[in-house]
């Protein structure tokens, strides 16, 4: 023990006769870790800023003050499209909670042949989205895809159906994909979490008499509840964000019934190349995803509270 | 004395390559859409004939191609020469990140009539118009007989409406394609119609806009009667998807260039081609559209200097005709005039189709934020085929409202 504190103070102690404080030689430690971030994500996130006062194109751009902002807050469709990013994030994200829960709960099930059924849920994680997604634009192709053949055979439908040209098919659309790739992680997440439950306390409740659903309420589910916020915080953020599924379908249309702020953020700046109108709603992002932030940190640490997580 | 030879030797060495490397201009060529043998084999003699100047070309699909060269124009890296839509050549000039097109004086005599205005903005040439294309309808023969009508033209919309409604009814498939994706050829369909019911959208003099018209307000009313009958969930389609549809018997006709005969050739060898019927208002008309070879401005003169070299060779008499050749382009230049004997459209009934649309034929808008355009084109159809928006009334209106604010 005596040795093992020794090394570890070694570092400090030649900082020390190199006449260095130990507050500095702990800046000069994450001063690489610090030049980095501040390269990546701090330098490209305060040019965004500048440039949202501005109004850049492609060759010039001035100074515009809070323009750049009016004119996105008086848009008559950036309500719609805040409205929509919400309704999007919230949706997906439930219901890869939801399947994610029900396919963590299969998995941990002792059933022959588990290993395989783990490794089957990988693949929509695993393979590059766009590669899926033309998988899916095949699925949902109303002249040859299956989707629409299935339909029809089935007689739910009497001719083709396409998918993507309806503004609520196609938003309903981008969300089963949307799903389909997203819950994997959170499957394996979840199911991570189960594992990590005592057998004890299913023991116990079994003893008691408790069924399966009564022991999954009672016992499962709060032991992973902080997994489960975690997720479903994270998730949020990372659907909010969501960009590949829905340019490659709809690229936000039709009519702008699939377009959500990353779309229109994107559309904007690079597609009609005003940088400056574009890096305001990337700012705006960037704000409601910081409140995001804080709410994730806040309820995380209720939920690790009440469960007693450190 | 071995070791001062073997130095001399070396140096020389070193100075020669040192020498070629100074002469070696490397050119990068965007190319959207496919690669054409002829323009490889007129970029490899190119070569040949330049020795130290080497071409890497990069092929890219339409949907994001234009983007790209722009993109990397806008970031200071640009590309020496790109081929893309003649449409974005007023940005990029207005934009100040390519160059006046070299175009020789003896080639500007050649063009076919209207092709450089659709390159022209300040009293320059921006581009090298190197593809051009007039439009009309491709029809499935079989597909009509069988529904008991005739197979010959459709004269006005209302012929044509009543064909796609016989093949819709008898054989269950689209009768007509019209597009309606987020897509460029969305407003080029369009406008094939709305020039062949004598509309417009700008003042050919002023540039002000004109699309708020009895004309628009009739083609986007035959949008409306005719979608019936046309492919379902037509937002979902572009012009280029339809062909497919076409050579698998499940649609009965569309508007394609003159390209499409080839591609139907093998699966639709009863096919015909007609001029695009005309509207109440109009005679029959088409969209006359060119990509041209845009010159990046750099900061290499020798760089820019041999793009333009390359965009001249590329567009050259020679080359720009194995081109239109190979590739069923309509003339862009007037082989006639250059000496061709008896260039590949003359006495072609269905080349002169294709060839007669130029005198009748309308311009597509030169607008500096062509983004902008397209979406008010796009919004307007969407708003018909999805039944949202406003009337027909509504929505022209509407669109005349968006385009006016188009810079």
């Amino acid at each position: 023990m005596a040795n093992a504190t020794q090394t570890k103070d070694q570092p400090t102690v030649r900082a020390a006769r190199r006449g260095l404080s130990e507050g500095w030689f702990a800046w000069m430690l994450i001063a690489p870790a610090l030049l980095f971030i501040a390269v990546i994500v701090a330098w490209p996130l305060l040019e965004t800023i500048r440039l949202s006062f501005t109004d850049a194109d492609m060759n010039s751009e001035n100074w515009v003050g809070f323009a750049n902002y009016e004119k996105m807050l008086q848009g008559a469709k950036f309500l719609e499209i805040i409205g929509r990013t919400f309704f999007w994030m919230v949706l997906s994200v439930g219901l890869k909670l939801i399947v994610g829960l029900i396919g963590a709960t299969l998995l941990n099930a002792a059933i022959p042949g588990r290993a395989l059924f783990r490794m089957m849920i990988m693949p929509p994680w695993v393979i590059p989205i766009a590669i899926g997604c033309i998988g899916w634009l095949w699925l949902y192709n109303g002249q040859f895809g299956f989707a629409s053949g299935m339909a029809q055979r089935l007689g739910i439908i009497d001719g083709p159906f396409e998918f993507l040209a309806y503004k609520n098919s196609a938003f309903y659309a981008a969300i089963i994909t949307d799903v389909w790739v997203g819950t994997p992680m959170v499957s394996l997440f979840f199911l991570a979490a189960m594992q990590g439950v005592s057998r004890d306390l299913y023991e116990a409740a079994w003893v008691d008499g408790a069924g399966r659903w009564y022991r999954f309420r009672r016992i499962t589910i709060p032991q992973i509840m902080p997994v489960i916020v975690s997720m479903a915080l994270l998730s949020a953020i990372w659907t909010f964000n969501s960009f590949e599924i829905i340019w490659i379908f709809t690229q936000g249309g039709p009519r702008g019934g699939t377009t959500t702020m990353i779309i229109d953020t994107y559309k904007t700046a690079i597609g009609n190349f005003k940088f400056g109108e574009g890096s305001a709603r990337a700012v705006m992002i960037v704000l409601i995803l910081g409140v995001f932030s804080l709410l994730y940190l806040k309820v995380l640490d209720r939920v690790n509270k009440h469960y007693g997580v450190k | 004395m071995y070791y001062t030879k073997t130095l001399m030797i070396a140096a020389a060495l070193l100075g020669s390559s040192a020498l070629t490397a100074a002469a070696d201009v490397n050119l990068s060529f965007i190319m959207c859409g496919d690669e054409r043998p002829a323009d490889k084999a007129a970029i490899e003699k190119f070569q040949v004939d330049n020795p130290g100047v080497k071409v890497a070309m990069e092929i890219v699909p339409w949907g994001n191609c234009q983007d790209k060269s722009m993109t990397l124009a806008a970031a200071g890296t640009p590309v020496s020469v790109a081929y893309m839509g003649s449409r974005t050549l007023k940005k990029l000039a207005a934009e100040g990140l390519i160059v006046p097109a070299e175009i020789p004086a003896e080639m500007v005599e050649s063009y076919q009539p209207g092709v450089l205005k659709t390159v022209s903005y300040d009293n320059k040439y921006w581009g090298y118009p190197h593809a051009f294309s007039t439009k009309a309808l491709y029809i499935n023969c079989d597909l009509v007989t069988t529904a008991g009508l005739e197979c010959k033209a459709p004269e006005t919309w209302a012929d044509m409406i009543a064909m796609a409604k016989a093949i819709k009814e008898k054989h269950n498939v689209a009768g007509i394609g019209i597009a309606g994706k987020d897509f460029d050829n969305t407003m080029h369909m369009f406008l094939d119609f709305l020039y062949s019911n004598g509309g417009t959208v700008q003042d050919p003099v002023t540039g002000a806009p004109t699309l708020d018209s009895q004309q628009t307000r009739e083609t986007l009313q035959m949008y409306a009667d005719i979608l019936p009958y046309g492919i379902e969930g037509a937002t979902a389609w572009e012009r280029d998807q339809m062909k497919d549809l076409f050579n698998d018997q499940k649609l009965g006709m569309y508007v394609n260039g003159p390209w499409g005969k080839g591609q139907h050739a093998e699966k639709v060898p009863n096919q015909i081609i007609v001029p695009v019927p005309h509207g109440p208002s109009g005679v029959s008309g088409t969209i006359l559209i060119t990509d041209s070879i845009a010159v990046f401005k750099q900061s290499d003169p020798a760089v820019e200097a041999a793009a333009q070299k390359l965009a001249q060779t590329l567009t050259s008499g020679d080359a720009q005709y194995d081109l239109d050749k190979s590739w069923g382009l309509t003339p862009i230049l007037q082989y006639e005039k250059l000496g061709v004997e008896a260039p590949y459209y003359v006495g072609d009934a269905d080349w002169q189709i294709f060839v007669n649309g130029i005198s009748t034929g309308g311009p597509e808008p030169l607008v500096t934020d062509f983004k902008s355009l397209q979406g008010v084109f796009t919004n307007m159809i969407q708003g018909v085929m999805l039944g949202e928006g406003g009337t027909v009334d509504q929505l022209v209106t509407q669109a005349g409202v968006e385009l006016a604010e188009v810079k």
